[in-house]
């Protein structure tokens, strides 16, 4: 006889009664697979039972991040393969599975590559990854800020408030909004300040404070004479 | 007083024909638990069909495996002509059941030498695989390739059968037929082979049908489970068919549920070809599948019962494509199969549910 197929709409809290009924029945458990919504991003699972020549889909539609799906290893043990491909696949949330893996049954991602390397190396690669790390940090952060400072202000006094007010009531609501557009603008300018990049000290007491006195002298000297060489090439440039 | 061990096995191993880990933890020299781990082939497989259109789609399906090729181009394209409602011609049905069964002949003839090598018959792996090579010379003849046939279209087959092709065919199975029996006997009488099946990994009936096994690792549990039973296709045209069972449940009667399902496709195969049918080997294809259109489909594939999903979405791309192979459903059997083995037989515990992990993990 010919293979006879169904297909089934089913949710979450039906699933306990569905792997008990089935397993009483004699159904065999087929698979389990999920089935990823690219609108809003949910998943859907489709069990399949098997009984003589009946195969049986039941899905489950709309699975959130938020939703925890009841194993039914504990009726269908051999569904623990399917349950860790969905989690680790689909992100799909179990809550326990027989054998649960935790995301390690496919393993797909490599923090290394296989291959023997000496601790140099290593080291100079964890290096460069951090370097790497600040540069992209800093790079976002002045982003930020220029993004800020370029947004535009909202206007200080806001003359549409102030048209439907009685005249005194408007002297003290304007009076008001002038002085919350002082204090916002000296916010910002501190803000400015302190995201612009700071000059460097001219004497670097932190560098001369672990060195030999002497040599501490000579480097302090060394210090004041180029600071003095580059306040005079600034004072040119702005001469010219 | 001994502790227990964590053994790795895998990913690489010579006993592996695709790589698999297994965390197996040791005592002394006996297996207490086995943790499978997979990953190691997944090329995401199943997403390509976004972007490739349900005809296109074939030839990736037949490149999932090597050694299952035609079966999962036959299975897929069952699945997309059950969701988009096309009969595919008579003559079409005969020539892709005798290729399916010469894939299913080939694919065991594979494995016999494989497990022969395991266990240390070299002469007897050659002489299997000198076999086969008839099977892929068949194959060669009928379609152009030896192991990815690009065969089956969705709608039929690409290339006929004529009388010559077919009267070929039952030539070089008479040839193979006799030379088959002799591998055989040395397979199951041989006592060196007999001292390293019997009694290894064995599942009984109650825990072949409790792990949902499937395919000839169920069959040598004595669960008759076999999807050629459905009779789809030209399978319904079959005098007689029954399942192969045996009821010992160890890697010996998985060895002979597989020797004498070779025979069995044979004689399969020699039905058919005697019973050919006249007619399209195709039917022209147009349109695309109803959007939410649903179809499911399974094969027998050689190891087992292979579950096939459609699902449409009103282009010419499937919204999913599905499926799951025999040996996803047999790990569960496998790792219950090796606890309580010995660390020497573990190898041919694996073995023994012919693992497919390029289909495992698509």
């Amino acid at each position: 006889m010919a293979l006879i197929t169904t297909f089934e709409d089913i949710t979450i809290a039906d699933l306990d009664a569905l792997k008990h009924q089935k397993q009483a029945e004699g159904w065999r458990c087929v698979q389990i697979f999920t089935t990823h919504n690219d609108d809003d991003g949910s998943n859907d699972l489709t069990y399949t039972f098997h009984k003589d020549d009946t195969q049986a889909n039941y899905r489950i539609k709309g699975i959130t991040d938020k939703d925890v799906i009841p194993s039914i290893t504990d009726v269908y043990f051999s569904a623990f393969v399917y349950e860790n491909e969905a989690h680790d696949l689909f992100g799909v949330n179990f809550e326990g599975i027989a054998i649960d893996f935790s995301g390690h049954f496919y393993d797909l991602a490599m923090n290394e590559p296989m291959t023997i390397m000496s601790p140099e190396k290593k080291a100079a690669r964890e290096k460069a990854a951090r370097v790497a790390a600040a540069k992209a940090a800093k790079a976002a952060k002045e982003k930020a800020a220029a993004e800020a400072a370029a947004a535009p202000a909202a206007p200080a006094i806001d003359e549409s408030k102030l048209a439907g007010l009685d005249p005194e009531k408007a002297a003290k609501v304007r009076a008001a909004m002038e002085a919350k557009a002082k204090r916002e603008a000296a916010k910002a300018a501190e803000a400015a300040a302190a995201a612009a990049p700071k000059p460097a000290p001219v004497i670097d007491e932190a560098k001369l404070a672990g060195m030999d006195p002497e040599k501490a002298a000579k480097v302090r000297a060394a210090m004041e004479a180029k600071a003095k060489r580059e306040a005079a090439k600034a004072a040119e440039r702005k001469g010219e | 007083m001994s502790k227990a061990t964590v053994i790795p096995f895998g990913p690489q191993h010579p006993v592996l024909p695709e790589p698999l880990h297994l965390d197996l933890v040791v005592e002394d020299e006996t297996v207490l638990e086995v943790i499978p781990q997979i990953g190691f082939i997944h090329r995401g497989l199943e997403k390509l069909v976004e972007t490739r259109d349900y005809n296109s789609f074939i030839y990736v399906a037949e490149r999932i495996c090597g050694i299952c090729s035609f079966g999962h181009s036959l299975g897929y394209a069952e699945t997309v002509e059950k969701l988009m409602g096309i009969e595919v011609p008579e003559r079409a049905d005969y020539i892709r059941v005798i290729l399916h069964e010469l894939s299913r002949i080939h694919s065991h003839l594979l494995w016999l030498g494989l497990a022969a090598d395991a266990f240390g018959y070299e002469a007897l792996f050659m002489h299997t695989w000198r076999l086969r090579e008839r099977i892929l010379d068949i194959f060669e003849l009928t379609t152009g390739g030896r192991v990815i046939l690009s065969a089956v279209c969705v709608g039929g087959v690409n290339r006929d059968f004529d009388a010559q092709v077919l009267s070929t065919i039952k030539e070089k199975m008479d040839s193979i037929r006799s030379e088959y029996k002799q591998i055989c006997n040395a397979f199951l009488k041989d006592s060196s082979v007999k001292n390293r099946l019997v009694g290894v990994g064995t599942l009984t009936r109650e825990e072949a049908i409790k792990y949902d096994c499937v395919g000839p690792f169920a069959r040598a549990s004595n669960v008759a489970i076999d999807c050629r039973m459905q009779a789809s296709g030209a399978y319904s045209r079959l005098s007689d068919f029954q399942p192969i069972v045996e009821k010992d449940g160890d890697c010996y009667a998985r060895l002979k549920v597989r020797l004498l399902e070779v025979l069995q496709s044979m004689d399969i195969i020699e039905e058919l070809i005697a019973t050919m049918p006249a007619g399209d080997i195709a039917v022209k294809v147009k349109g695309a599948p109803v959007e939410g259109a649903q179809a499911s489909n399974a094969l027998e594939q050689p190891r087992g019962e292979c579950y096939y999903y459609a699902l449409g979405n009103g282009t010419k791309n499937l919204e999913r494509m599905r499926m799951r192979t025999p040996t996803t459903a047999n790990l569960a059997g496998m790792t219950m199969a090796m606890k309580g083995c010995d660390l020497a037989d573990v190898n041919m515990i694996v073995l023994s549910i012919d693992p497919c992990i390029s289909c495992t993990e698509r």
